[in-house]
């Protein structure tokens, strides 16, 4: 039999790439889900947000989409913070996050997609930037710039966030409001101010991700559904709340994602994290890394 | 009243619908009948699992059009009557649901909502890659002209469609008042207590996720049939998730007389606007009603009749300015597709005055009404050179505004100026008064 | 001397990393009045989580009226004959009182073998039971317009719907004043008077020594003692890990 090892190598260094990827746009999944416990299905739709905001800012005046994104994480820092006061006051306080809470992500998810939709139509959008185009040679295998940009980026944001939460003090408060939020209190830090940092952050994230997802591919209003599969698979496969863990499902995903695309067909790729998810949910629901 | 007396009065109410319905000379009313019909069947369903028991199905748009796609195979093979091909469906949803609960309602409730999320995917993705019933492509279902008897093959599938609302309906309501409905409410209420109180949760949970799912198979079976043609994209649209959860969390969830509220309610201004409006307003309108009652009316239209106390912490600042500015935003579609869908704008204009009101009198600051009233005004006036006042308006604000705009949009913009300074100044009189205690 | 109704066998259960229960073994006869204390986080609520199936253990067995539990889930047990009040209360807050007490009627004496009892023998029984409890007049109120002792009480009332043979309240008294406390004793000793088995667990010593016949002292997860209630005051290593603090 002809193994085809070159299609097969390419096909594992895309994924591999797109992984890295994946990985940053779960972070943000991983802080407001895996520690914190809520379960923001919305989170897609910040990062498509960002797409558009690194669209916009990109066509209209041509600045570097990445660049863009750093600027705006700030702002979306105080959208996470703004939306997790409505979710704590209206749900969480109540009692009522099983149900309502899940409605209302479900909602701003609905309510931003059909808004961009009648903002921008479904017309796929893109942005220019030097690195989209050309691409390296590297040991005879070429690696679009396109996707090594990203790649590179995500670690980058991954390293960040691993120190914000192991070695600064907020981090550290954060891991704590997980475990213990009564000791917390003892400490004289208030919970809910954590917790409200803590979503900014995963927030702020999705500038980022929303940035580098419109450098890999072109993006349209329902591309974010695609992600919610994606995001929850790859934190649920890393174990909740464990960013090397995240790190590593994400690599996997990517490279299972890529090899099925390049095997099977792309069309059969949206199912491949679905499927991992509902396995990872039937046999280890603690994850590969979990606690 | 007991639920078989219930059951045949339904019954009765539905024959009689039927039999007025005979007289209706037009077309399109079994059309749009047969549509709030399948949205009443839906969200029933959802209910069952989701305000009786407490999980959050995200999938209903799989459920719904697994029991299309049954349909589908099934004409292709070997054409059925229509009750079989509901049987059918029924099964099949009902299956998937039994598998997809299985698999994850050991689990923290979280991961059922995510699984059926991930669910709609991965049978889109199946049936994408399906030729047989017709792939990405779609699929023609050519639906018969006649029926024997009723004549038009449209008021059959009505009939049949209100024959399977009257039935899920009055099941729901009889399960609600039966001991599966009182364990089903101690698993919405506490799983670990009533767990201790003898109650088999897993089971009861897989009988629900098995009922919910069955019931919208049923609902999307005659589906390729109404529509005529099938495609993943119809059958798996978004407009069946979002509508499914809306309908019975505005209706309110805890009574089988909240669904249908919310289905008939909704349901029926969608088919209206729909004439008017574009579908992507429409499910933004379904959208974001869904979080003002979440927040503004947890327990509904039924809570709000039945309690007559509406949520308190609606007023808090961050609350206040994301339902303002999420509120806004469809007045401005509205107003940008005509005169005649402003109409509908009104009820947004109505849900900011309540917001508003609510928030000026925490802060003893009722006045702050004022400024929804000034934006509805602007947008509802219509821009004619006859009202001096509004076209100066309109020409200092083309003289701001930095984007080439029409009149229409110029007014928009100006209300919005007016609102965003209405409601920053009632955020920051906040800061200024001491807060008020509640009542 | 008769065969135990409960019996815990070298029962152990950790988390992650951390032994909560250590080979704890227990014998409690018909009955009987035991009292289990330990200082917070010595293990007794999971114990108690493990005994009714809340949690399910690694090692060691429970058997209850000779026969293993292991891997039963804790609706079944409760069918068997094991009732349990929680530490906080955990009322069906969408239901009245009465509907509260009619749950386990619904769900553990009906689902037993046998003939079943008719809606209007269960109404009877809820209504019985809230007025053994002293709840009477407030069949109807919501649990959220309770007292906190009141909540205790339908907590209790909750347990014995489920007809048990063995009583866990765990903590049933905490936050409560001396003349609530002796309210919830005089319950408990009327429940045990009609041959129910009942073990209490306690912080508050006064309650644990006038009750028990015999107390089980839990720290850090092992147990340290396992006596009458007088001898249990007297013995040393319980006076240094426990009482003494």
């Amino acid at each position: 039999m002809n193994f085809p090892v070159e299609l097969f190598i390419n096909s594992m260094i895309a994924g591999l790439l797109l992984g890295g990827f994946y990985a940053a746009v779960t972070s943000g999944i991983s802080i407001s889900f895996g520690i914190l416990d809520i379960v923001n299905i919305a989170h897609p739709a910040f990062i498509i947000l960002g797409s558009y905001i690194a669209y916009i800012l990109n066509t209209r005046f041509g600045f570097d989409p990445v660049l863009v994104s750093i600027v705006m994480l700030p702002v979306f820092y105080w959208l996470g913070a703004a939306v997790y006061q409505v979710y704590y006051l209206s749900f969480e306080q109540r009692g009522q996050e099983a149900l309502r809470g899940l409605a209302f992500f479900f909602g701003l998810l609905f309510v931003t997609e059909v808004g961009l939709i009648l903002v921008f139509g479904v017309d796929y959008r893109y942005v220019q930037a030097p690195y989209i185009g050309p691409s390296i040679r590297l040991a005879g295998f070429d690696l679009p710039l396109r996707m090594l940009v990203p790649f590179l980026l995500s670690l980058l944001l991954f390293a960040v966030l691993q120190l914000i939460l192991t070695r600064s003090f907020i981090g550290r408060a954060i891991m704590a409001v997980s475990q213990d939020p009564l000791a917390l209190r003892l400490m004289a830090a208030d919970p809910i101010r954590i917790k409200r940092a803590a979503f900014g952050l995963s927030i702020a994230t999705a500038a980022l991700a929303g940035a580098l997802l419109i450098v890999i591919q072109p993006v349209e209003p329902s591309v974010g559904r695609e992600y919610i599969g994606r995001v929850f698979a790859i934190c649920v496969l890393g174990g909740l709340g464990s960013l090397p863990g995240t790190l590593i499902a994400a690599m996997l995903l990517g490279v299972v994602e890529s090899l099925t695309s390049t095997f099977y067909g792309p069309s059969w790729a949206p199912a491949v994290a679905f499927g991992l998810l509902l396995l990872t949910l039937a046999f280890r629901p603690s994850g590969i890394l979990g606690r | 009243m007991r639920s078989p007396v219930f059951f045949v009065v339904a019954l009765v109410v539905g024959a009689v619908v039927f039999a007025a319905s005979r007289y209706v000379e037009n077309e399109y009313f079994f059309f749009a009948g047969y549509v709030v019909l399948q949205f009443i069947v839906l969200a029933t369903a959802w209910n069952i699992l989701g305000g009786y028991c407490g999980y959050v199905n995200f999938g209903s748009a799989a459920f719904f059009a697994l029991g299309a796609y049954a349909t589908v195979t099934i004409h292709k093979l070997y054409p059925m009557p229509i009750p079989v091909l509901m049987l059918v469906g029924g099964v099949v949803s009902g299956i998937v649901g039994f598998a997809t609960g299985y698999l994850t309602l050991r689990l923290r409730g979280a991961f059922f909502a995510i699984a059926t999320l991930a669910l709609a995917v991965v049978l889109q993705t199946l049936i994408i890659n399906w030729d047989f019933v017709g792939g990405a492509r779609g699929a023609y279902v050519i639906r018969p002209n006649s029926f024997p008897l009723l004549g038009s093959y449209i008021q059959y599938l009505f009939g049949m469609m209100l024959l399977l609302t009257v039935i899920s309906v009055a099941g729901a309501r009889a399960i609600e008042r039966s001991r599966l409905g009182y364990g089903f409410a101690t698993i919405r209420d506490d799983e670990l207590a009533a767990e201790a109180s003898g109650v088999p949760t897993l089971r009861l949970k897989l009988i629900a996720t098995t009922i919910s799912g069955a019931l919208m198979g049923m609902a999307g079976a005659p589906f390729p049939y109404y529509i005529g043609y099938v495609e993943p994209g119809t059958a798996f649209g978004l407009a069946y998730a979002v509508n499914s959860i809306a309908m019975p969390m505005i209706g309110g969830t805890t009574s089988w007389i909240g669904p249908v509220i919310g289905a008939i309610l909704l349901g029926t201004v969608q088919q209206v606007a729909t004439v008017t409006i574009s579908s992507a307003v429409n499910l933004l309108i379904v959208g974001i009603l869904l979080v003002d009652f979440v927040i503004i009316a947890p327990n509904g239209i039924v809570g709000l009749v039945r309690d007559r106390r509406i949520g308190s912490t609606t007023v808090e600042p961050t609350v206040f300015v994301l339902l303002y500015v999420l509120n806004l935003l469809p007045t401005i579609f509205l107003a940008k597709q005509g005169q005649a869908a402003q109409s509908i704008g009104l009820v947004f204009w109505a849900i900011l005055f309540f917001v508003t009101y609510a928030r000026g009198r925490m802060i003893g600051r009722v006045w702050l009404m004022v400024f929804p009233w000034i934006g509805a005004g602007l947008s509802l006036v219509p821009v004619t050179s006859e009202t001096p006042v509004v076209s100066t308006v309109v020409l200092w604000s083309q003289g701001v505004a930095w984007l080439a705009i029409d009149p229409p949009t110029a007014v928009l913009i100006v209300s919005l100026v007016i609102q965003v300074i209405g409601m920053i100044y009632g955020a920051a009189l906040e800061r200024r008064t001491p807060a008020m205690t509640t009542p | 001397m008769t065969s135990p109704l409960l019996d815990v066998e070298d029962l152990s259960k950790r988390f992650g990393g951390f032994v909560a229960v250590d080979g704890v073994s227990l014998s409690v006869k018909p009955g009987e009045r035991l009292g289990l204390i330990g200082p917070n986080g010595s293990g007794k609520s999971t114990l108690v989580n493990c005994i009714c199936g809340t949690l399910h253990h690694e090692s060691g067995s429970v058997r209850f009226e000779g026969r293993a539990l292991d891997g039963l889930p804790a609706h079944q047990r409760t069918r068997l004959g094991i009732a349990r009040s929680f530490q906080l209360p955990r009322p069906f807050t969408s239901m009245s009182v009465m509907e509260n007490v009619r749950i386990p009627l619904l769900y553990t004496v009906n689902a037993r073998p046998g003939p079943k009892q008719s809606a209007r023998a269960i109404e009877e029984r809820c209504a019985e039971l809230i007025q053994l409890v002293g709840l009477a007049g407030k069949a109807r109120k919501w649990p959220r317009d309770l007292t906190q002792v009141e909540m205790r009480k339908l907590e209790l009332a909750r347990a014995m719907a489920a007809e048990p043979k063995l009583l866990i309240a765990d903590e049933a008294m905490a936050g409560l004043s001396h003349s609530e406390i002796d309210d919830i004793l005089a319950l408990l000793m009327r429940l045990n008077e009609r041959g129910i088995t009942i073990i209490l667990i306690e912080h508050i010593m006064r309650a644990v020594m006038s009750f028990s016949q015999r107390v089980v002292v839990l720290v850090s997860a092992k147990k340290i003692a396992d006596a009458p209630p007088e001898r249990i005051i007297q013995d040393p290593e319980v006076v240094r890990a426990y009482l003494g603090q």
